[in-house]
């Protein structure tokens, strides 16, 4: 009886779960015109230059944006663009995800076996570069320091090359301007990066000095998974060709490295007050964002939280064992390598492509369910058994004893730490991040890849988030005191 | 299995463990009879009339409950606990409910009543107790021996044919115990088959067709009021009664 009951439960969960991901992969209809998928990175300036909502649908989105407009119109397909880290987008590619890859990426002999490039259309050298007024004047003098890398870029792998012969140590980033940020403030003594990219930085504001030539030239490219979407590959290439011959190319290249492509805020924008007028628009985006997976997290989380907690006060002995090992798993599994689990891992195990929100949803599903699991049994045990025994010998079967007599009685135990967890979830949602989710902190961050404004940046997000707490504490106590 | 009796017991055995509490105890219970069970603390005598509802599994033996084996998987227990009230030491009312919903939850939610019935027999139940007043308080304001007489209520609400109470009376102050007792008295005299597991010795006298010695998990003597308190043949029961008779 009371097996059914669970079963009918569990059976309603995965379903609306299936239903969830299922609708997030609706695909638009073909249409004549391939639609391809392309990964790139969130930010890699001269060559992807987010606008501060952190999309390219700006005036001067970077080379290879640009690039890749004028080839899909004149080879006739679709692409959608999806923003990920740089070293996801390595990943990304060999799962499947995506379709093709760029992001300044160099060709390496190790990427070969991996990956079948394009046509290079720049070539592009590593630096090194360390704070304007430290005390680093040459590689000699990184004996015994850290050097700051970004995971996966050519800069990175030179680095790694040359470290042992000039002991040092490598510290690994995912974004430039945190790297950077680093090396300014003299936490690593320098950085390895290309020459474009951070000659880029520089001129906007960062306060660093390329110290060497660039060496170890590459040539830069896009690239498919090795022996797949030969189709695309050819119309990438034929579209370079195109570009070269008809002198697009080096307009092209010349408007980001000499042009007007290279202009960023003025100094009246670089307030907090200007800082907070000029990104409001991608803020108050990334605010929704990161509301709208709070609150789809939090609601999914609650659900699974709850059929956890009523496994885990079931009878016998494999439901509460269940909920405990999934409890267990998920608590003690960090949430960020849960994000990349479902987003990364999975797609290559069941055969398709998990959206993004979905998998961000997911991993708050999963990992605050978990804790929302833990609070419901504990709030269920903390009910005297004698309320058990009281409604199941008045004739009540489990279920309805269960819903009429102990949840009521329980659920006033679990709302304060209820409502602590959802709060936990709001401040959760940033690591979502680390997968490119569009919240809050991923906004920052590609605010800031441009501005290079970190200080002021972090503290106006910083602040948003200590608002939006400090108002659902107040709602939460309001309800509280309501419930009481 | 014989169908004159309401509860039917055949060598039940119940262990925690290794602690064997009940040792091989059969007895029958005719309808209209009102048993009553006395025996030391930690006899197993509440494990027993726990056993009678299912709250615990017997690990050997039979308990038929009007012909149903409560054991068999076929059995539904839910319907046979509609027929068995039981009242508990520590009353267990329902606190996020008034008085009347803890009466009228399982007849509503069982499909016996509807709502307006279910209050209708609340305040009959209520009446009979002598708490109709009560009715839309929160169980929490009553002193024990009102939540009892509630607890007794919801029972009957459920119009079983047996009601089973464990020490009804032992977790009240002494000036409630004979309130909840007048109720019991009442309900025996209308010939409700009950099995009360208590330690008020002058109720057992003045209202039990029988009483049963229980003495370390086995039923060490039975008989009449008279036999048992008058004519105890037992050693073990002669020195509990003395013991709770000269305090
Ligand atoms: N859930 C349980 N787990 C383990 N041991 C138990 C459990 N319930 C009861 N016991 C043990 O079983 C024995 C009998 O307990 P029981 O409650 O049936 O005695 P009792 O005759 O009702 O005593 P009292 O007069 O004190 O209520 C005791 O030794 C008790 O410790
Ligand atoms: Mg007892």
């Amino acid at each position: 009886m009371s097996k059914h009951w669970l079963r009918n439960m569990l059976m309603g969960l995965t379903v609306a779960v299936g239903i969830g991901v299922g609708l997030g992969h609706a695909q638009p209809v073909h249409a004549a015109e391939p639609t391809y998928t392309i990964g790139t990175v969130d930010s890699f300036e001269p060559f992807e230059i987010p606008n501060n909502k952190g999309t390219y649908t700006g005036k001067n989105p970077g080379i290879e944006i640009e690039m890749l407009q004028q080839i899909a119109k004149h080879e006739g397909f679709k692409y959608n663009l999806k923003v990920m880290s740089f070293d996801a987008t390595l990943t990304a590619l060999q799962a499947g995800q995506i379709d093709a890859s760029m992001g300044g990426m160099s060709v390496t002999d190790e990427r070969k076996a991996t990956i079948d490039f394009t046509k290079s259309y720049y070539d592009s050298g590593v630096v090194m570069a360390v704070a304007q007024d430290g005390p680093i004047k040459s590689m000699k003098d990184l004996k015994g320091k850290t050097v700051a890398v970004k995971a996966g870029t050519s800069g990175a792998i030179y680095a790694k090359s040359i470290a042992k012969k000039y002991g040092f140590k490598l510290k690994y980033y995912k974004t430039d301007n945190t790297m950077w940020s680093d090396v300014q403030n003299g936490n690593s003594a320098a950085t390895f990066d290309d020459e474009p990219v951070l000659r880029y930085g520089i001129r906007n504001g960062m306060k660093l000095k390329v110290i060497t030539k660039a060496v170890d030239s590459q040539p830069v490219a896009m690239g498919v998974k090795k022996g797949q979407n030969q189709e695309l590959l050819q119309k990438l290439n034929d579209g370079i060709t195109w570009m070269e011959k008809t002198g697009r190319m080096q307009k092209l290249l010349d408007k980001y490295t000499k042009g007007s492509g290279t202009k960023t805020d003025g100094a009246a924008q670089r307030t907090i007050m200007g800082l907070l007028k000029a990104n409001k628009g991608a803020l108050w985006d990334g605010l929704v964002a990161t509301l709208e997976l709070t609150l789809v997290g939090a609601a999914l989380a609650l659900v699974f939280g709850v059929v956890l907690g009523v496994m885990g006060i079931a009878d016998g002995k494999f439901f509460p064992w269940l909920s405990a090992t999934i409890i267990y798993i998920f608590r003690g599994m960090p949430m960020i390598v849960l994000a990349f689990f479902i987003y990364i891992g999975m797609p290559s195990v069941i055969g398709h492509k998990v959206p993004l929100f979905t998998a961000g949803v997911l991993t708050l599903m999963l990992d605050e369910g978990a804790y929302v699991g833990a609070i419901v049994k504990g709030g269920f045990k903390a009910v005297d058994r004698g309320q058990w025994e009281a409604a199941r010998s008045l004739g009540l079967p489990y279920g309805k004893a269960l819903r009429k007599v102990i949840m009521p009685q329980g659920i006033k135990i679990m709302v304060p730490s209820l409502v602590n967890q959802f709060i936990i979830t709001l401040k959760d949602t940033s690591i979502l991040s680390a997968i490119g989710v569009m919240e809050l902190t991923q906004t920052g961050t590609v605010i800031i890849s441009r501005n290079m404004e970190g200080f002021k940046m972090w503290l106006i997000i910083g602040v948003i988030y200590i608002v939006i707490i400090t108002l659902l504490t107040w709602l939460s106590n309001y309800v509280q005191r309501k419930l009481a | 299995m014989d169908k004159q009796y309401k509860i039917q017991v055949q060598d039940l055995h119940k262990s925690y463990g290794d602690n064997e509490v009940l040792k091989g105890i059969s007895l029958n219970v005719k309808p209209n009879e009102v048993v009553c069970m006395i025996g030391p603390s930690g006899s197993g005598k509440s494990t027993f009339l726990r056993c009678l509802n299912k709250l615990e599994e017997p690990n050997r033996g039979h308990v038929y409950v009007d012909g149903y084996d409560i054991a068999d998987k076929k059995t539904n227990i839910d319907l046979v606990r509609q027929n068995i009230g039981m009242v508990f030491q520590h009353f267990n009312l329902f606190p996020n409910m008034s008085v009347a919903e803890n009466i009228m939850l399982a007849p509503v939610q069982l499909n016996k009543m509807s709502k307006e019935e279910a209050r209708t027999a609340a305040l009959h139940y209520l009446d009979i107790v002598g708490l109709k007043d009560k009715a839309d308080v929160n169980p929490t304001t009553l002193s024990g021996g009102q939540k009892q007489r509630v607890a007794i209520a919801r029972a009957l609400a459920m119009k079983p044919d047996v009601m089973l109470f464990d020490e009804p009376t032992s977790a009240l102050d002494p000036e409630m115990v004979g309130d909840v007792l007048e109720v019991m008295q009442a309900l025996a005299k209308e010939g409700m088959t009950m099995v009360v597991v208590t330690h008020e010795m002058g109720f057992a006298k003045r209202v039990a067709d029988r009483v049963v010695f229980f003495h370390d998990g086995v039923i060490k003597e039975q008989g009449t009021p008279e036999e048992i308190f008058d004519h105890p043949q037992q050693p073990d029961t002669k020195s509990f009664l003395d013991k709770v008779l000269n305090v």
